[in-house]
């Protein structure tokens, strides 16, 4: 009888190994942010500016494209943030679920271009500051990098967080890119 | 606490031919050691039904008179081991002869025609029900942890897997019930699937490889063992619950048995729920598990000559991450590190698990049947089954943290068939066929590329090994060759996302020698060597994406080859009956090609910013090291022992230390038992002893700053005490513990629990529990 057993246990192993690996579902990556852009255009005459990073593969793969460009010395500048998922076609706005839960999201802009200061223009429902829209304003000619975080349930109440210091926010990083930026 | 007991083998001596009238009749007996094979004196047997028993004395003897005849169950205890319980129908005056398995942690060596157990040469260690049911509490790692030569990778304190010579995840086997331990062992922060409840008892193989053993080529195995069903016509059972003041745990443990004339059977259920745990100074938020678990053991005699078994066990658990080690990127991870109390700690405590954390369910079910074609010649065939669903839950935006981000099911499927034969010149033989077939599907519902491509992979394997055992030596040879079949199917990486397919054919073959030698009836010693090859495994080949358990990108390498490795290890040890007692085990385990994650210099730009990126890399290592154990019996009722455990991990070609060797370590108890029962409100307290533990953990210092994020921590003590007791309540028996761990309230972090970045270890912890057997 064991025989029997070893050969009909043998025969569905056979059975099973003739057939090999379905192909995958390649999943929806719906979370995913490719792009970001940011906006500034200056208070009163001259042209708008687009600063943007976009990696439109995910992590690994192609590096990712940054385009930068450089800002007017002594500007004031309205400047917006944009995420999107350009693997969707149309671009998916990420920038809609970021405000939705802008009590959950906060945007940190920390700068190294002498004279260049960054203020939040807009607020959650609990009034404390989301940063997608700011006033950037630059100083003297001078250069240094620009960086943008967008970070996930920081502690919005603790010390200095709610002025745009990121020392103390925690929570997660959902983005984070650089920008070299020249003051001209 | 090194204890173990079992029952090795119970004869029916001598039965005198004294008609057994009304009550009138005596049982008596002698009660030994099973492994110095010494008269144990002390020894509690009671008659349950009559209560009556009688306490053996200097020579292991017992007896205990008018007894009626029929039914009658004996209870047996001695200190150190787990109350035995033996039926018998009685009607005549009985010897018997009864062996308690009591020797303290010793270097084991088991019969041969076992095959379960390893081979003779082999050096293995094991923990006892009773140290299993003591700790109760305790996941399956951290219970064999207390091994000298063991240590426990961790994830905060409720994921933990083990490390055996430096050896873990893919390198090392877990054989639940004989069958090998499928689901994603390749995670360094995903735990065996196993309820450690189940098993009577934990060995952990401390040698070469292990021939018979499908993916045992590296030689580190650890075997969980449910045990058998106790002959015993009437139904019993167990009942525990037990707390940790730490996490405020609490837990419950069922058994019940019956060996039915025409079936025997056993059911054993589980649940524990612990909440967040706690350092000496804050709540380690998020950290909480609970886990339900239940096994059904069947046994039945289907003939004089066969023997069948069915074995379906479910694991069910969800275990909390700490909610401050989730980190977004390389910048989150360094302030993170840096921080005296991670962020997200609350000042108040939750039995909520949240986002991140793990949600694993295994099930297993496994035939197995033995069949004699004559007394020196037998079978073993095993089917099984297993299923393994695992997902991870990470902190993401807009609600999606209820979605995996990873999701993964695996099944898999084992026949396996083995010839065993004794031959009259001492020669055994042991020869097998093996296969598998394991199918690994990502679930695409996570939105996230997985990190783990779907694949098949089929395995085939033939063994075969000879011994030779004669009462000063034993000598034994091994070959093994395993095919393994891989069909892969990943996604690409880069856009348009295509489908591309792998079919690679690997081929193992390994061979092992040993030989053990008794000098003059008093010292072992022995010597195993064996080489073997390592197809490397899916994850080492095919991983690519960010594994959010590591906090990096990792990628495989397609081209990597398989690991040859070459182990020898040699023990000598005394003769256990000696008061003094020293064993040692050194071992040296040389592998060319070892297959690493390997830190690289540059960083992984992404929008989330830079991540640490590593690669799977391949380099000549070595692996060796030194456990030590000693024991002392100062008096019969104190015993001191000291334990060390040395380890060097060497990546040859680069210059520097492997990561993940445990640090040395350096472990002393002294307990005091009371081995005389004595009488509290009438009732008779047996077995209470009182152990004091000392463990000294040394600091890793063989890790370099561009091996790791942080380097390894300091050095630390951690002290801890339990008591136990037993009582004995007519048929029922009670047994209680209470136990502390770091007493001192010391704050400390340790090198192989990667929640040292971010927080401190565990604080004190006061536990209790109590078990009923009926």
């Amino acid at each position: 009888m064991n025989k029997h057993s070893l050969l009909a246990l043998l025969s569905i192993l056979l059975l099973l190994s003739s057939c090999g690996k379905d192909d995958p579902i390649i999943p929806n990556e719906e979370e995913l942010i490719t792009t970001l852009n940011l906006t500034l255009t200056p208070d009163g005459s001259g042209n708008s500016i687009l600063l943007s990073f976009q990696d439109l593969d995910g992590d690994g793969g192609v590096a990712p494209i940054i385009r930068t460009s450089a800002l007017q010395a002594n500007t004031s500048y309205n400047a917006t943030v944009e995420f999107l998922n350009e693997q969707e076609s149309p671009a998916e706005d990420i920038t809609l679920e970021v405000v939705e839960e802008g009590d959950e999201h906060q945007v940190f802009y920390s700068s190294s271009i002498p004279g260049v200061t960054v203020m939040y223009s807009d607020e959650d429902d609990m009034g404390n500051p989301v940063g997608i829209s700011t006033v950037i304003e630059t100083g003297d000619a001078g250069s240094g990098q620009l960086t943008i975080t967008l970070r996930h349930e920081p502690s919005k109440t603790a010390d200095g967080v709610s002025d745009g210091d990121i020392t103390n926010a925690g929570g997660e990083t959902d983005i984070e890119v650089t920008f070299d930026i020249d003051v001209e | 606490m090194w204890s173990r007991l079992s029952v090795l083998f119970i004869l029916l001596l001598a039965s005198l031919s004294v008609r057994g009238q009304d009550c009138t009749i005596s049982l008596s007996g002698y009660i030994y050691d099973a492994g110095t094979e010494e008269p144990l004196e002390y020894a509690n047997v009671l008659v349950e039904e009559l209560q009556t028993g009688a306490v053996t004395d200097s020579t292991g003897y017992f007896l205990i008179e008018d007894i009626c005849p029929g039914h009658i169950h004996i209870s047996f205890s001695h200190i150190g081991c787990e109350a035995q319980r033996l039926h018998l129908d009685i009607d005549k005056d009985t010897t018997i002869v009864y062996t308690l398995d009591h020797t303290d942690h010793i270097l084991h060596e088991v019969s041969i025609t076992d095959r379960k157990s390893p081979t003779a040469t082999q050096n293995f260690e094991s923990i006892s029900t009773q140290y299993i049911s003591d700790n109760a509490a305790d996941n399956l790692s951290n219970l064999i942890a207390s091994m000298p030569g063991v240590s426990s990778l961790k994830n905060g304190s409720g994921i933990a897997k083990p490390i055996v010579q430096g050896l873990y995840g893919n390198r090392l086997t877990i054989l639940n019930n004989g069958v090998v331990q499928a689901g994603q062992q390749w995670g360094n922060d995903h735990s065996p699937e196993i309820d450690p409840l189940v098993a009577n008892k934990i060995s952990v193989i401390k040698g070469v490889n292990a021939i018979s053993y499908m993916n045992g080529q590296m030689g580190a195995i650890v075997l969980v063992e449910p045990s058998k069903i106790d002959q015993d016509p009437h139904t019993h059972g167990k009942l525990q619950y037990f707390y940790e003041s730490n996490g405020r745990s609490n837990g419950v443990n069922a058994q019940i048995q019956k060996y039915g004339s025409h079936l025997a059977w056993k059911l054993n259920g589980t649940f524990k729920k612990s909440g967040d745990r706690s350092t000496p100074d804050y709540y380690l938020n998020n950290t909480g598990g609970q886990e339900t678990n239940i096994a059904l053991q069947l046994e039945k005699k289907l003939s004089d000559k066969h023997n069948a078994q069915l074995y379906i066990s479910s694991f069910n658990a969800d275990l909390g991450v700490l909610r401050g080690s989730h980190i977004g990127n390389l910048t989150d991870l360094e302030i993170a590190i840096g921080r005296d109390v991670p962020f997200f700690t609350e000042d108040k405590f939750s039995y909520e698990i949240d986002a991140p954390k793990q949600k694993v369910n295994h099930h297993l079910i496994k035939w197995s049947s033995q069949y004699f074609i004559s007394d020196s010649k037998w079978l073993n065939i095993d089917v099984s089954g297993q299923a393994n669903l695992r997902k991870e839950f990470d902190v993401r935006r807009s609600g999606r943290s209820d979605i995996p981000a990873l999701s993964l099911l695996q099944y898999m499927g084992v026949a396996d068939i083995q010839y065993n034969a004794e031959y009259d010149n001492d020669l055994y033989l042991k020869t097998g066929l093996q296969a598998s077939i394991t199918d690994n599907t990502n679930n695409p519902e996570t939105g996230i590329l997985p990190l783990i491509p779907d694949y098949i992979s089929y395995n085939g394997g033939v063994y075969t090994t000879l011994a030779k055992k004669t009462k000063t030596y034993t000598a034994e040879a091994g070959l093994r060759y395993d095919m393994v079949a891989q069909d892969v199917v990943t996604i690409s990486n880069t856009l348009p996302r295509e489908i591309l397919r792998y079919n690679d054919v690997y081929h193992n073959y390994s061979a092992s020698i040993g030989y053990k030698y008794i000098l003059a009836d008093m010292i072992n010693l022995s010597a195993n060597t064996a080489y073997a090859l390592r197809s490397p495994a899916i994850n080492e080949r095919f991983s690519f994406g960010l594994h959010q358990g590591v906090g990096g990108i990792e990628e495989g390498d397609i081209d990597i080859i398989s690991e040859q490795s070459w182990k020898t290890t040699l023990s000598i040890s005394n003769n256990a009956k000696s008061p003094i007692y020293i064993e040692a085990l050194a071992y040296f385990h040389n592998i060319d090609d070892y297959i690493f994650l390997q830190p690289q210099e540059e960083f992984i730009l992404t929008i989330r910013g830079a991540f640490p990126y590593f690669k799977y890399e391949q380099t000549d290592a070595n692996i060796y090291g030194l456990d030590v154990y000693t024991r002392y019996n100062v008096t019969k009722n104190i015993e001191a022992s000291l334990s060390y455990s040395y380890i060097k991990g060497n990546d040859e070609t680069n210059g520097t230390s492997l990561v993940f060797i445990p640090s040395n370590n350096l472990t002393a108890n002294l307990s005091y038992a009371m081995v005389k029962p004595f009488s509290v409100l009438g009732k008779p307290i047996e077995n209470l002893e009182i152990s004091l533990d000392n463990q000294y953990v040394f600091e890793q210092n063989d890790i370099t700053e561009s091996q790791d994020f942080l380097l390894p921590p300091d050095a630390y003590n951690l002290i801890g005490i339990s008591i136990s007791g037993d009582v004995q309540l007519s048929s029922t028996r009670l047994r209680l513990v209470i136990a502390a761990d770091n007493i001192m309230n010391i704050k400390y972090r340790d090198y192989l629990n990667r929640q040292r970045y971010f927080a401190d270890d565990l604080g004190r912890s006061v536990n209790a529990g109590i078990s009923v057997r009926f």
